[in-house]
């Protein structure tokens, strides 16, 4: 049957799907390519993180995404839609169904909380008072409802944020995009706005496209991921997926990179040739008896360099880096017996731990 | 009549009061209708700068260097020179070419492009972020124009409608030399040519006044109307 309607409706469609999409700026200095061949899809329902260093070009590719940017070459799908094909006025109303915030929140700072929620409905002509009792109720799911008639610079930037939200979602969007939404927040801000938009997602469905450079943001809410290195995805897949087994470097560098202890350990270890491996675990209390029995077992000692507890897409996760036996032989069935009690094990190359002790540091700081 | 009002009739005949009289009142008239027609010229031309510019809406760089170019040669013209170059319009839209009136003509050809400019710069300094949100939410141009651009930029327009009514109002007097009307032009005729340095004396304090109190309402307005603090 499942076939039959993809017959019927051609190809079953994903609700944005970037093919091919290049962009090339012209500056004074020359061109330069910000985007190179981007290729990935969204579905519907997902909360898809983008993911990057600053100058990745990851701002520009969520332009894209409603043609604030035109890419220079491919096509860029939302809704069934060819944006690049879109007549300036269908392309409005084509925006008007994806919401977006931003870093800077952008909201009309001569304008009160109400007026700056109500901007989309008049836009969209919507009767006086069914907008009015719209945007009364978005305040309210946004946690603002006694601010209706503040101005901007009397908020915080946490609810200055919500009033942006709000404000996206008003014309009942089935896509929102988040361009680096909560880099200007504190982490408990961070968060708070973090769990509103996992929430609303929850709640409505909605579409979610965030784009950070920040793994923990990713790691908290996205269901899938993908990396952004000088212009081109260099991964993607699962955030689970990433996580547990990142092959780019790119990737090593923002998963290794999370910790929130300092890199001491590492630091000391990364030099010397012993075999290092990062594993994996699922839930927080198998892994003790996995070290523990495997100690044992060897009868040889492992170094632990460092230890998280991480929640990865609403699941925990455990991450260890471990030294592992300095005699090579002993080292290598170290690797086999972890495999063997359905760890992820991934070794580290001293690249790997470079990455991880300079990340650490940096997000020590 | 008590002692005051004794000292300014002796200082100055009934005649003499009346005529300054008129002449705030012709130097207002000059000066707000000016202003007046010269945002419903340098408004939109303003605006047109703003957007055709390289941030802004829709970049032209064709349009913005035409409109650039005529704004900068307009604005290099002395306006006791226009006074006299625009002898020719003035009297084809007022009939005469001195009083009041007729100076409204060269006030305004001199205040739009001075309009332009300080629209053009008001506009210019709206957050692009906000710009881009509204992009984002599918509004046309025209719609950012209106809501966003001349919105956000309320306080810095009225700034720059404050600076612009005390030029004016400086160009008004000056075109008392050619027989414009008002209070530069009793200064002008009676202060000067006829040696009344009392009448120059009132005339010029009064002047001094009119900026301020207008200065003052510009002022007011900006700060009751600012909601950038907290």
């Amino acid at each position: 049957m499942a076939e039959g309607n993809e017959e019927i409706r051609g190809y079953e469609m994903a609700l944005i799907e970037v093919k091919n999409v290049s962009k090339t700026f012209q500056t004074k200095a020359g061109k330069v390519e910000a985007l190179k061949n981007i290729n990935f899809n969204v579905e519907a329902g997902d909360i898809y993180g983008i993911i990057g260093m600053s100058g990745a070009g990851k701002s520009t590719l969520v332009r894209c995404l409603n043609f604030l940017e035109k890419p220079t070459k491919g096509t860029v799908t939302v809704d069934g839609k060819d944006l690049g094909s879109l007549s300036k006025k269908d392309l409005r109303a084509t925006r008007g169904n994806i919401g977006m915030i931003f870093q800077g929140f952008n909201l009309l700072i001569q304008s009160k909380v109400i007026d700056n929620v109500l901007y989309p409905l008049r836009l969209q002509r919507m009767p006086k008072a069914d907008a009015k009792k719209k945007a009364k109720e978005l305040l309210e799911i946004v946690g603002l409802a006694d601010k209706a008639n503040a101005y901007p610079a009397q908020l915080s930037g946490g609810q200055q944020q919500r009033v942006a939200i709000a404000r996206a979602l008003a014309s009942d969007p089935k896509i929102l995009l988040c361009d680096e939404a909560t880099s200007a927040l504190d982490p408990q801000t961070t968060e708070q706005i973090l769990q509103l938009l996992k929430e609303i997602n929850q709640k409505t469905g909605i579409t979610i496209v965030i784009i950070t450079h920040s793994m923990s943001v990713v790691r908290e809410i996205c269901k899938s991921v993908a990396i952004v290195e000088k212009g081109e995805i260099v991964e993607d897949g699962s955030v689970e997926e990433i996580f547990t087994n990142p092959k780019s470097a790119a990737a090593k560098t923002l998963v290794f990179g999370q910790a929130d202890s300092a890199p001491g350990a590492i630091s000391f270890a990364k030099d010397d040739n012993t075999k290092k491996v990062r594993i994996v675990f699922s839930t927080n209390s198998s892994y003790e008896s996995v070290i523990a029995d495997m100690i044992l077992k060897f009868q040889n000692p492992v170094n632990i360099l460092r230890a998280n507890t991480l929640d990865v897409d609403g699941v925990a996760r455990g991450e260890m880096f471990l030294q592992l036996s300095s005699d090579p032989v002993i080292a290598e069935n170290q690797v086999e017996y972890l495999k063997e009690r359905g760890l992820a094990v991934s070794e580290l190359t001293a690249s790997d731990l470079v990455a991880a002790s300079a990340a650490g540091r940096k997000e020590a700081e | 009549m008590n002692m005051d009002i004794n000292w300014v009739i002796n200082w100055l005949s009934p005649k003499e009061v009346e005529m300054i009289l008129t002449g705030i009142k012709d130097t207002l008239y000059m000066t707000l209708a000016a202003t007046f027609f010269g945002y419903v010229i340098g408004l939109p031309w303003g605006i047109l700068l703003n957007t055709t510019g390289k941030d802004g809406l829709t970049p032209n760089r064709a349009v913005y260097a035409i409109v650039d170019f005529i704004t900068n040669v307009m604005r290099s013209v002395p306006f006791l020179i226009m006074l006299i170059l625009v002898q020719p319009v003035t009297m084809w839209i007022v009939g005469k070419s001195y009083g009041s009136g007729a100076t409204i003509v060269p006030l305004t050809i001199s205040a739009a492009p001075l309009i332009a400019r300080m629209v053009e710069s008001s506009l210019n300094e709206v957050d692009k972020g906000v710009i881009e949100a509204a992009q984002a939410m599918g509004s046309s141009n025209g719609y950012i124009i209106r809501k966003v651009l001349l919105k956000e930029s309320k306080i810095s327009l009225i700034a720059g409608a404050t600076i612009t009514v005390g030029t004016v109002l400086g160009y008004s007097a000056m075109a008392g030399i050619l027989g414009g009307g008002g209070l530069g032009d009793i200064a002008i005729r009676y202060g000067y040519y006829r040696y009344q340095p009392n009448i120059l004396w009132v005339s010029v304090i009064l002047l001094v006044a009119i900026v301020m109190i207008l200065q003052g309402i510009g002022t007011l307005i900006s700060k009751k109307f600012d909601r950038r603090k907290k």
